[in-house]
C-alpha cells in the first residue's frame, strides 16, 4: 500500500507535481499514466525519498520510505535501468545492492535465474542490451522479495518479447498479493497490464479509476453531426436528453443517443444535415482527451479538473 | 534484517573492489610515493656530497624521508573523491540512496571504507617512502636514518594518519562537488596551496605555512618541529578539524539535495 497525500514539488516557479493524492493498493497492478513530463518520475522519486517534497507526504504501509529499516525487503524499485557502473559485472552490481540490505548471496543467484540473466552474470553491465539492462533492473528490484514494487517506464525500448515478459511478471507479482505501481506514457500498454489507472498531467491528478471503469466510460459512442443550423439542432437534441458539445466549425459531437434518433429530430425540426457519423472513442483517444487539457493549456487551463470529475464519478474513489 | 553500518560498509567494500579505476589510483599513490622517494633521496644525497663541510653537519636525513608524500597525497585524495563521484557519474548514487535511504549512513559508510583502506595503506606508503629515500641517501654516502631511530616509527604512523585524513578530505570534496574533475582539481589546488606561500605577503605566507590544514598536518611526520611550526598533535587536530568540517558540509548538502 502506497499513500500519497497532497504531494507537491516545485522547482522555483515551476510546479512539477501539484497536490497529488491517491492510494496504490495491493493485489493489483496500478498503471501510473501521463504524458512525458507530467511528473510521474518526480512523484516516484518523492515516494522514495530521493527528492524532497515541497509539501505533502508519501508513505508506504504507513511509514515514510526513508524510515524503513531495510527498504529492499519492503519496496523493490526500478527507476533507471541504465544506472549501473558500466565496468562492474552483473553479479557484482547485484552484490553491492544485496549486501547493503543484508540479503544473502543465494538470493542473487535466484533472481538472476528468475529474470534469465544467469548466463551473463559475469558480463559487464555496460555491455548489456537495453532489454537485458531492464531485466537487471528488475532483478535488483526483486532482490529483497518486497511486498511493494515500483517500476518507472519498464517497457521503454523493449522488443515485443521483453514487453510481454515484463507484463506477465507484473501481473504475476500482483496476483501474489503485492502492490505494483508501474508508470508509462502509453495507454495501449497500460490497457493490457493495469487493473487500475492513475492518470496525471502537468503534475495534477486527472483520473484515479479502475481500468474497467475507464474503458466503460471512454468507449461510449458519439455521433459527429454537421449542419448549418448547429445551434438549433443542439437545442433540440438537448431537449431530447442527449449531451451535445460543439466541434470544429459547424460540427456537433452528440453523445447519449443514436444517429437514427438524431436524424429524426433533425427532420422533425427541418434542420439540414451535412454529415452524420457514428464514432466509437478508442482508449487512446479517451486518454488523449483526458490529458489534452494538461498538455495544451497548462496550469491556466481548467480542463483537468472537470475531466477528473467525469471519471471520478464512476467510482474512482475508495473501493 | 536491517540496513546497518556493517551492511553498508560491506556493500561499499564490494563497490570499491569491483571498480578497477579506484584501485589503480591507489596503486598510483604507492608508485608516486616510491618514485619520488627515489628521486628525492638521490637528489639530496648528491646535494650532500657537493655541500660544504659546515652545511653537511646540519644535514637531516629525515627531511628527505617523507617529501614524496606531498605528491602522493594528491592521488590519495583522488581515491576518496572517486569513491563518491564514480556513483554520481554513472547514476548509481540514486540507486545507492534508494537502498540506503538514510544519507548520513551512506556517507559514513563511504568515509569509513576510505578511512579503513588508508589506515592500512597510508603507513605502508610512508614506510616505503622512508626506506627507499634513506637507502638512496646511504648509497650516496650521506647520513641516513634507520627504522629503529627514535621518533621514526612515530613519524611513519603520523604519515599514514595524515594520508588517511587526506583520503577523507577527498570523500568530502566528492560529496561537495559531485564531479570528478572539479573535486580532484579543486582538492589538489587546496592541498598544494602552501607551496605557493613564498609568493604571498610575509604575514600571510607565515600564516599559511603554519596554519593551513594540509601544511599544519604535515607536522605529523616532520622530523622535529622547527621553530614556529606547530607540534605534531596540534597539526593533527587542525587537519582533522578541517576534514571533519568539510565532511559535515558534504553531509549537509548530500542530505538536503535531491539525488
Amino acid at each position: 500500500m502506497i499513500e500519497l497525500r497532497q504531494l507537491t514539488k516545485r522547482y522555483g516557479r515551476v510546479t512539477a507535481v501539484d497536490d497529488l493524492s491517491f492510494d496504490v493498493r495491493p493485489g493489483v497492478v496500478t498503471g501510473f499514466l501521463g504524458p512525458n513530463g507530467a511528473g510521474k518520475t518526480t512523484t516516484m522519486r518523492m515516494i522514495l525519498g530521493l527528492d524532497a517534497p515541497t509539501s505533502g507526504a508519501a508513505t508506504i504501509r504507513g511509514r515514510r520510505y526513508t524510515d524503513l529499516p531495510a527498504p529492499m525487503h519492503e519496496v523493490g524499485v526500478l527507476l533507471d535501468a541504465r544506472a549501473t557502473h558500466p565496468r562492474r559485472s552483473v553479479l557484482d552490481h547485484l552484490k553491492c545492492l544485496a549486501q547493503s540490505n543484508g540479503i544473502a548471496r543465494s538470493r542473487i543467484e535466484e533472481v538472476l535465474g528468475l529474470v534469465g540473466l544467469s548466463p551473463v552474470a559475469h558480463r559487464r553491465a555496460g555491455g548489456l542490451s537495453l532489454g537485458m539492462s531492464q531485466r537487471l533492473g528488475i532483478a535488483a528490484a526483486l532482490l529483497g522479495d518486497p511486498e511493494v514494487l515500483m517500476f518507472d517506464e519498464p517497457v521503454n525500448g523493449l522488443d515485443p518479447e521483453g514487453v510481454v515478459w515484463i507484463r506477465t511478471l507484473m501481473r504475476g507479482l500482483a496476483a501474489e498479493g503485492r502492490t505494483v505501481l508501474v508508470s508509462s506514457h502509453l495507454m495501449s500498454e497500460m490497457a493490457l497490464t493495469a487493473d487500475r489507472l492513475v492518470v496525471i498531467g502537468r503534475g495534477r491528478l486527472l483520473a484515479d479509476v479502475e481500468l474497467d471503469e475507464f474503458i466503460r466510460a471512454s468507449s461510449r459512442e458519439s455521433v459527429l453531426v454537421r449542419t448549418p443550423d448547429a445551434e438549433e439542432l443542439a437545442c433540440r437534441l438537448r431537449d431530447a436528453g442527449a449531451a451535445v458539445r460543439p466541434d470544429a466549425e459547424d460540427g456537433l459531437v452528440v453523445e447519449g443517443t443514436e444517429s437514427a434518433v438524431i436524424g429524426k429530430v433533425a427532420m422533425a425540426h427541418g434542420v439540414v444535415l451535412h454529415e452524420l457519423t457514428p464514432h466509437r472513442i478508442s482508449l487512446e483517444e479517451a486518454y488523449m482527451e483526458l490529458t489534452r487539457g494538461s498538455v495544451e493549456f497548462g496550469a491556466s487551463g481548467t480542463k483537468p479538473g472537470s475531466d477528473r470529475v467525469e471519471f471520478g464519478a464512476h467510482g474512482g474513489g475508495g473501493r | 534484517m536491517t540496513v546497518s553500518p556493517a551492511t553498508v560498509l560491506h556493500s561499499e567494500w564490494t563497490k570499491f573492489r569491483t571498480i578497477r579505476a579506484t584501485g589503480c589510483v591507489l596503486a598510483g599513490a604507492f608508485v608516486a610515493a616510491l618514485g619520488y622517494a627515489y628521486l628525492f633521496g638521490t637528489a639530496n644525497g648528491r646535494a650532500y656530497a657537493g655541500a660544504l663541510p659546515e652545511e653537511q653537519t646540519s644535514f637531516d636525513p629525515m627531511e628527505t624521508a617523507f617529501r614524496s608524500l606531498a605528491l602522493a597525497q594528491l592521488l590519495v585524495s583522488a581515491v576518496g573523491v572517486l569513491t563518491v563521484t564514480a556513483e554520481y557519474v554513472t547514476g548509481t548514487m540514486r540507486t545507492s540512496a534508494t537502498v540506503v535511504p538514510r544519507r548520513g549512513r551512506l556517507l559514513a559508510g563511504k568515509a569509513a571504507l576510505v578511512a579503513m583502506i588508508m589506515i592500512f595503506c597510508g603507513p605502508l606508503i610512508a614506510l616505503g617512502s622512508f626506506l627507499l629515500s634513506q637507502a638512496m641517501l646511504a648509497a650516496q654516502g650521506a647520513p641516513s636514518a634507520a627504522l629503529t631511530d627514535p621518533g621514526v616509527p612515530g613519524s611513519i604512523m603520523g604519515g599514514g594518519l595524515y594520508l588517511t585524513l587526506i583520503g577523507l578530505y577527498g570523500v568530502a570534496m566528492g560529496f561537495l562537488l559531485r564531479r570528478t574533475a572539479g573535486a580532484v582539481t579543486l582538492g589538489s589546488f587546496l592541498l598544494l596551496l602552501p607551496a605557493s606561500a613564498p609568493l604571498f605577503p610575509d604575514r600571510l605566507a607565515e600564516w599559511v605555512v603554519t596554519y593551513w590544514p594540509s601544511s599544519a598536518g604535515m607536522g605529523m611526520f616532520a622530523p622535529a618541529p622547527s621553530s614556529g611550526a606547530l607540534p605534531p598533535p596540534l597539526g593533527f587536530v587542525l587537519l582533522a578539524a578541517a576534514v571533519l568540517a568539510l565532511l559535515l558540509g558534504g553531509f549537509a548538502v548530500f542530505r538536503s539535495r535531491d539525488v
